[in-house]
């Protein structure tokens, strides 16, 4: 089978047992890898109302055709579980060469289940699958653990781990790969410390046979060609992902003392050019990407901040800078190192603060609630309450619950400051001054996701993906045609970018990686014909696998909701007075399920399961 | 016809960070024409091979408490306007 190593490898850490299961060629082709992989392996074999951080539930590695080549950071892997923070259907996608490497040990996927007794690594290589000893990496930081386990092994192994915040079983606990990449969202850490699993160690030798190598090299040096002579991913190489703050900010739509506000007034502290003044050391790249969009950051003073662990990206930047009202770039940087060495999401931990620091304004929490002062934009103030959050100590503890369950804890009114979508706290794009991510935030099967669906900025402009049929612009702050705009690059964007898998950067337009050259090189890799209509329609399988585990969780149309704060207009900036109300949200709605050809109530009519080869829970 | 011009995390390897430019101009086009003088190099990346406004960027207009998208090179400007140039926002 081209394309795969036909091999899953299961790890049952309860009874310390290895096994493998084959893949057959109809599996792949209706799933493709990665999310399709994760999300059809947990709605087979996981019983509705499993606990998340129980031994029952389902951690998945997966990989996907496209892992084995160095292609526009398709190397990658999707981390699939049943979410701690949602209960839902949960997956973080994690850059970096960690898919390949999974590949090379003969494995297309890696499903770890059952909970060890006492902590473990797993070292995996072509030759073995090792269950070790972790007493010595317990209670160590990524870091730690990363120079403990490069020492032990020898050069070239990879190595996926989490912080002291997995190990304390923090709802938003990320997975560190090598400590440069991040599967930041939605718990897979928590999962993976409930396993009491510390680290996976991976390096091998094996080959993934390529259907037609010449034309998938033909392809690639197409494409790279375009990256770095057509301009389209120029500002994205010079100023990483930091491009997005200062336009963000003059559109009105960066979110701001935990979206009450949507402009900064202290950006030119913390844009792009401020960030490449002030912190940047250079930048880095996943394999085989020409781009190199990751910037590297480095400081003395006032904070000490090693290049060795990468550097904040555009999310965080906002999450742990305006949410918080911190205009500081070297106290973001130092709060994005501490997440990164405890093993948190940047942007669950920056919205959660936020959310206390209202409760703290306005007297729901108090200081000795707290245990300290916190107020907006105080560096030492969020600094020390990450930690708290990583060790679940004093307030920390509510806090590592994420917003929703904090405020439910916490009651007085504070739900209403709860900026979250089923749970998952939301990211930073204010959704009303763009309307499709308003309502991709509201429908994805993981909550508000800001890569679920392409943006509104996107379609502004003519011709912007003909290939879908969008030629003619559309305003971002529209309603109309944004129901199936969403759907439509749901499955594109948001799925089929993490089966491939492949980094969604270079497939938004007008960038190169356009939907007819993702079917060409998926073609290329696995000897398929598959057509563009076809690679459409996994895409629309692989989402609708995931509402209907939603579905089976209890999930309906009463989750696709967004916070009640979003009905009030902005009250400044160029989204000056825009709002998303339930009426429009319901609206929305309402057309988007036609679309979906779900129910009112938001469940895929037998008629699309059937069309979708899909069976009802 | 004076025209105010900021550029926004785009071409800072054209010394254009932080800077405030002022040219006459009635459209986009000339505006472009007009700081292209005073900042050389700048049309080949806001111009593409077709002769449109490059897709990557985007020329948010203000003029009066009013902002719009200025999508197309012969995009009248007014006296008093405002221009700034920024990347596309695409997520992440």
């Amino acid at each position: 089978m081209y394309g795969f190593q036909g091999t899953m490898l299961i790890v049952d850490l309860t009874q310390g047992k290895v096994l493998t299961e084959k893949l057959d060629e109809r599996f792949t082709r209706n799933h493709i890898g990665g999310v399709g992989f994760g999300i059809r392996l947990l709605y087979d074999r996981l019983e509705p109302g499993v606990d998340p951080l129980s031994p029952e539930n389902m951690l998945v590695f997966a990989s996907g055709p496209l892992s084995a080549l160095g292609f526009m950071g398709s190397t990658g892997m999707s981390i699939v579980s049943k979410s701690p923070l949602t209960e839902l259907i949960g997956d973080s996608d994690l850059r970096g060469s960690f898919g390949r490497d999974l590949k090379s040990c003969g494995y297309d996927a890696l499903i770890v289940r059952g909970s060890a007794k006492s902590p473990v690594y797993l070292e995996l290589t072509d030759r073995s699958v090792q269950i070790k000893d972790a007493g010595d990496l317990w209670g160590k930081t990524t870091a730690e653990v990363q120079s403990i386990l490069s020492r032990r092994n020898e050069k070239g192994f990879r190595i996926l781990s989490i912080g002291p915040a997995g190990e304390k079983l923090v709802k938003y606990a990320c997975i560190s790969g090598d400590v440069r990449f991040f599967a930041g969202r939605l718990g897979m850490g928590a999962v993976m410390g409930a396993k009491n699993l510390k680290a996976i160690v991976m390096k091998g030798e094996k080959e993934t046979p390529i259907a037609d190598p010449q034309a998938m090299k033909n392809l690639m040096k197409e494409i790279h060609y375009e990256v770095l002579h057509d301009g389209s991913c120029d500002t994205l190489s010079k100023y990483g992902t930091w491009n997005n703050t200062g336009p963000s900010n003059l559109k009105g739509t960066l979110p701001t003392k935990n979206f009450q506000r949507t402009t900064f007034d202290e950006i030119d502290q913390i844009d792009g050019d401020a960030m490449l003044s002030r912190i940047s050391a250079g930048d880095r790249t996943c394999p085989g990407c020409p781009i190199g969009c990751r910037r590297v950051v480095k400081s003395e003073q006032p904070y000490r901040i090693s290049p060795q662990y990468g550097g904040p990206q555009y999310e965080t930047v906002a999450a742990l800078g305006p949410t918080v009202l911190l205009g500081d770039a070297v106290a973001i940087a130092k709060a994005n190192e501490l997440c990164n060495l405890y093993g948190l999401d940047t942007i669950s931990t920056g919205v959660t603060i936020a959310f206390a620091m209202e409760c703290s304004e306005k007297g729901v929490l108090t200081d000795k609630d707290l245990g300290m002062h916190l107020k907006w934009g105080d560096p030492e103030g969020i600094l020390q309450i990450i930690r708290m959050i990583a060790f679940r100590e004093g307030a920390g503890d509510v806090l590592a619950e994420g917003v929703k369950r904090a405020s439910e804890k916490i009651g007085r009114g504070s739900e209403e400051w709860a900026m979250h979508v089923k749970g998952l706290e939301i990211p930073m794009h204010d959704p009303r001054g763009k309307k499709g991510i308003a309502l991709a935030y509201a429908t994805a099967i993981k909550g508000a996701d800001h890569e679920s669906a392409m943006h509104d900025d996107v379609f502004e402009r003519e011709n912007a993906l003909p290939e879908l049929g969008y030629v003619k612009p559309m305003g971002r702050k529209e309603y109309q045609g944004k129901p199936l705009l969403v759907k439509k690059t749901q499955d594109l964007w948001g799925i089929l970018s993490d089966a491939l898998p492949i980094c969604k950067f270079p497939m938004a337009p007008p960038r190169p990686l356009k939907p007819n050259r993702l079917v060409s090189a998926l073609n290329f890799v696995t000897g398929w014909d598959v057509s563009l209509e076809e690679f459409l329609r996994v895409g629309e399988r692989i989402f609708n696998l995931g509402r209907l585990f939603n579905v089976r969780e209890g999930a309906d149309r009463t989750l696709d909701m967004l916070p009640n704060r979003f009905s009030e207009p902005t009250p400044g900036g160029a989204s000056t007075g825009e709002t998303i109300t339930k009426e429009n949200l319901e609206r929305m709605l309402d057309e988007y399920y036609d679309h979906r050809g779900w129910s009112k109530d938001g469940v895929p009519t037998e008629e699309t399961l059937k069309r979708l080869e899909l069976k009802a829970p | 016809m004076a025209v105010t011009v900021r550029f926004v995390s785009v071409f800072r390897d054209l010394g254009v960070s932080r800077r405030l430019f002022v040219v006459e101009a009635e459209t986009l086009e000339k505006t472009i024409d007009k700081l292209e003088v005073q900042i050389p190099g700048l049309k080949e990346k806001l111009v593409d091979s077709h002769g449109r406004l490059h897709p990557a960027y985007q020329v948010i207009h203000t003029k009066g408490n009013r902002q719009g998208l200025c999508s197309k090179l012969d995009c009248p400007i007014a006296d008093g306007d405002e221009i700034v140039i920024t990347p596309l926002i695409s997520g992440g």
